[in-house]
C-alpha cells in the first residue's frame, strides 16, 4: 500500500517568488489524485521535490514513508515518475531502455521481458527493437510510461501524462490509468480536465505555489454550479434564440440548427427557466452541462489570469 | 490533512512482477552496461574510434614507406624506443576520449530529458556516477588500445615480434588506463557543475590539454617540475618503455647555469593520477548529489 506525504512544503529557487509555499497533504491507500492549477503554480515542483530531484527549502516530502533526501533508493523502490519529458537515450531501442529500468527495479531478465510484453499490451509500444531517437514524440512518451510501469510500483507521480499523445492514445492512457487506480496510489498533474474527471477521486488545486483546496472530486464538482449548457432540440428552431431567453441567458451560441449553448448565472432557479423557455421553442431531448464541471471549478478557483483556458 | 484515497486495493490482480532487492554493486553494474550501450553507438564514438585507427594507419604507412632499416636506424634499433616514440601522444587521445565521453557524462541529466529517466529510478546517484564512469573509462580504453595494437604491430614488424617488450607494453597500457580514469574524473567534475553538454566538452578539452600544457611550459621557464599537471603525469605511459628514461635533463646554457627538463617517472606518474583520482571523482559525486533538477 502507497503513500504520500508532503509535510509543510516550500521550495525558493534563487530568483524569483518562491515556487511552492507550505503545502500539505497525506495520501495512503490507491486511488488517483489530481494536482491542478494553472503553468507555474509549483505542480512539477512538487512531484520533482517528492522524488528528490530538488531539495525542499522548507519542511519534508515522503514517499511511502521515507524521505527520498535522505534515502533515496529506498524511497524510490516503489514508485514510477514520469517528469517533464523523460528521454531514454536515443541511440537505444526501446528494449533496452526499458529494459535498464526494470533491472535497476530488481527485475530478473526473464521478469523484465514479461514486464516488457505486458506494457506492450497496455500500452501499444512501438517496436521494440526501433531506436529512440527514431521515435515520435507521442511514441516517446508511451515508452517513457512504460518505464513508469516497469515493475508494477505502488506509486505512481505522473506530470502531465498524456502530454503529446494523439486523442486515440489519451484514451487509451485514461483506460489505463482508471484500472490502475484501483490498486495504486497515483498523483497525477495535468490540463487535461477531461482526463481529471475520468480518473482522479481527489483533487489539489494549486496556485501560486499554495493549495486553494483539496477534496474529493464529487464534492468539489457540488460546490460547483456549471454556468453553461447544451440544449438540443428534436427539431430546427426558427426562433431567435436571445429572444426567447431574454432574462436568463447571458450568452447562446449556435452549435447547429438544432443544438445550443447557453451560458447564463449558474442558479437553480435561472436553470428552470432556461429549460422552460427551452421547451417552449419546441421539444427538448437533451440538456445538460456543457463544460466539463471540473473545467468550471477550475475556473472558478483560479484568479482569471492564472486559470490560464 | 491525511487522507485515504481509497480502501485496500479493490483490484484482487496478482502483481505481474516480482522484485528482489539490488544491491549497488549489481545496479552499476547494469548501468555501466546500459552506458557502454550508448557510447558505443554514439556518433562521437565512431568518429573518435576512425580516427585513432586513420592516424595509426596514416603513421605506419609512412613508416613502412620510410623502409624497415631506416625506422630501426631511426629507433636506435630498440623496439622498446619505437614504442617509447609512438606512444609519446597517447595522452592526446585520453584527452579527447576523456573529454567527449566524460565532459558531458553528468551534465546530460540536467539539461536533456536523460535525468527525468534515469534519476527518477531507486539508484543512489553515485552508483550512477560510477555506472558512467566504468563505461567512460572502458571506451577510452578501447579508443588508446587501438593505438596501442598499431604500435605492437609496428613494433613486430620492423623488429620482429620476439623483440617487442610485451610486458612492459602492457605496463604501459595499463598506466594508460589508470591516466584515463584521472582524465575521466576531472572531466567528470567538470560535467557535475557545467550545465550545458558542449561546454563541459570543451572545457574538458581546454583544461585537459591546453591549460595544462601551457602551464607547463611556464613552470618549466621559471624552472619548477610541473608535478601538479595530469599530462605531465602521462608522459609515464611512454616513459616505461624508454630505457634511456632520465627524470631530469640537465642542460648547461652557461657558465654554472643550466636548464632542466623534467619527465614524470613511472611512480610518479602514477602517483599524480591517482591524486587527481582522489580529489576529482569524489567531488564529482559530491556535486552530481546535490545537484538539481530545476529545468
Amino acid at each position: 500500500m502507497g503513500s504520500l506525504e508532503v509535510a509543510a512544503l516550500s521550495k525558493q529557487f534563487a530568483s524569483g517568488p518562491p515556487a511552492l509555499k507550505d503545502v500539505s497533504f497525506r495520501y495512503e491507500g490507491s486511488g488517483a489524485i489530481g494536482y491542478l492549477g494553472p503553468n507555474g503554480a509549483g505542480k512539477t515542483t512538487t512531484l520533482k521535490l517528492l522524488v528528490g530531484l530538488l531539495r525542499p527549502s522548507a519542511g519534508r516530502a515522503y514517499v511511502n514513508g521515507i524521505d527520498p533526501m535522505e534515502r533515496r533508493k529506498a524511497a524510490l523502490w516503489d514508485v514510477g515518475a514520469l517528469i517533464e519529458t523523460p528521454e531514454p537515450y536515443p541511440t537505444l531501442n526501446v528494449h533496452e531502455a526499458l529494459d535498464a529500468v526494470g533491472r535497476v527495479r530488481g527485475l530478473s531478465r526473464d521478469e523484465v521481458d514479461r514486464e516488457i510484453d505486458r506494457c506492450h499490451e497496455l500500452l501499444d509500444l512501438p517496436p521494440l527493437g526501433r531506436r529512440v531517437g527514431w521515435l515520435s514524440k507521442g511514441q516517446r512518451q508511451r515508452v517513457a510510461l512504460a518505464s513508469t510501469l516497469m515493475g508494477d510500483p505502488t506509486v505512481l507521480l505522473l506530470d502531465e501524462p498524456t502530454s503529446g499523445l494523439d486523442p486515440a492514445e489519451r484514451v487509451l492512457v485514461r483506460q489505463l490509468l482508471n484500472g490502475l487506480k484501483r490498486d495504486h496510489l497515483i498523483l497525477m498533474s495535468s490540463h487535461q480536465m477531461l482526463e481529471v474527471t475520468e480518473v482522479c477521486d481527489r483533487l489539489i488545486f494549486l496556485h501560486q505555489g499554495r493549495v486553494l483546496l483539496e477534496d474529493r472530486a464529487d464534492q468539489v464538482a457540488e460546490r460547483i454550479r456549471p454556468r453553461t449548457v447544451d440544449v438540443e432540440f428534436e427539431h430546427a428552431v426558427r426562433a431567435d434564440p436571445m429572444t426567447l431567453l431574454r432574462g436568463v441567458a447571458s450568452e447562446v451560441i449556435l452549435l447547429s440548427e438544432r443544438r445550443w449553448r447557453v451560458r447564463f448565472d449558474g442558479s437553480d432557479d435561472a436553470r428552470v427557466r432556461l429549460l422552460a423557455l427551452c421547451q417552449q421553442a419546441g421539444p427538448v431531448t437533451q440538456f445538460a452541462n456543457s463544460t466539463l464541471v471540473l473545467e468550471e471549478a477550475y475556473l472558478e478557483l483560479m484568479p482569471k489570469s492564472a486559470s490560464g483556458v | 490533512m491525511t487522507e485515504a484515497v481509497s480502501g485496500p486495493a479493490a483490484s484482487t490482480a496478482t502483481r505481474p512482477a516480482q522484485r528482489r532487492r539490488v544491491s549497488d554493486f549489481e545496479q552499476w553494474r547494469i548501468i555501466t552496461f546500459h552506458q557502454l550501450g550508448h557510447y558505443l553507438r554514439t556518433n562521437r564514438f565512431y568518429g573518435l574510434f576512425a580516427f585513432a585507427v586513420f592516424v595509426s594507419s596514416l603513421t605506419l604507412a609512412f613508416q613502412l614507406d620510410a623502409g624497415v632499416a631506416t625506422v630501426q636506424f631511426q629507433q636506435l634499433y630498440r623496439s622498446s624506443e619505437y614504442l617509447s616514440n609512438y606512444l609519446v601522444y597517447t595522452g592526446l587521445w585520453v584527452v579527447l576520449a576523456a573529454a567527449l565521453f566524460g565532459g558531458d557524462a553528468l551534465s546530460v541529466d540536467f539539461s536533456t530529458g536523460a535525468g527525468y529517466y534515469m534519476l527518477v529510478l531507486p539508484i543512489r546517484r553515485p552508483v550512477l556516477l560510477a555506472g558512467r564512469y566504468a563505461a567512460a573509462t572502458l571506451v577510452t580504453i578501447a579508443v588508446v588500445g587501438t593505438t596501442y595494437a598499431f604500435g605492437a604491430v609496428g613494433a613486430s614488424y620492423f623488429f620482429g615480434l620476439r623483440a617487442v617488450p610485451w610486458l612492459l607494453l602492457f605496463e604501459s597500457l595499463g598506466v594508460a588506463a589508470v591516466f584515463s580514469l584521472a582524465a575521466l574524473s576531472v572531466a567528470f567534475c567538470v560535467s557535475s557543475f557545467i550545465r550545458t553538454p558542449a561546454a563541459g566538452v570543451l572545457f574538458t578539452l581546454v583544461a585537459l590539454y591546453v591549460a595544462f600544457t601551457t602551464l607547463e611550459q611556464v613552470v618549466e621557464l621559471a624552472q619548477i617540475e610541473p608535478w601538479f599537471s595530469l599530462t605531465y603525469a602521462g608522459g609515464a605511459m611512454a616513459a616505461i618503455l624508454d630505457t634511456d628514461f632520465v627524470h631530469v635533463q640537465t642542460i648547461p646554457v652557461g657558465e654554472d647555469q643550466y636548464y632542466y627538463i623534467w619527465s614524470a617517472t613511472v611512480i610518479e606518474g602514477l602517483e599524480i593520477m591517482a591524486a587527481y583520482i582522489a580529489v576529482f571523482l569524489p567531488l564529482s559525486a559530491f556535486l552530481y548529489q546535490r545537484k538539481e533538477s530545476t529545468g
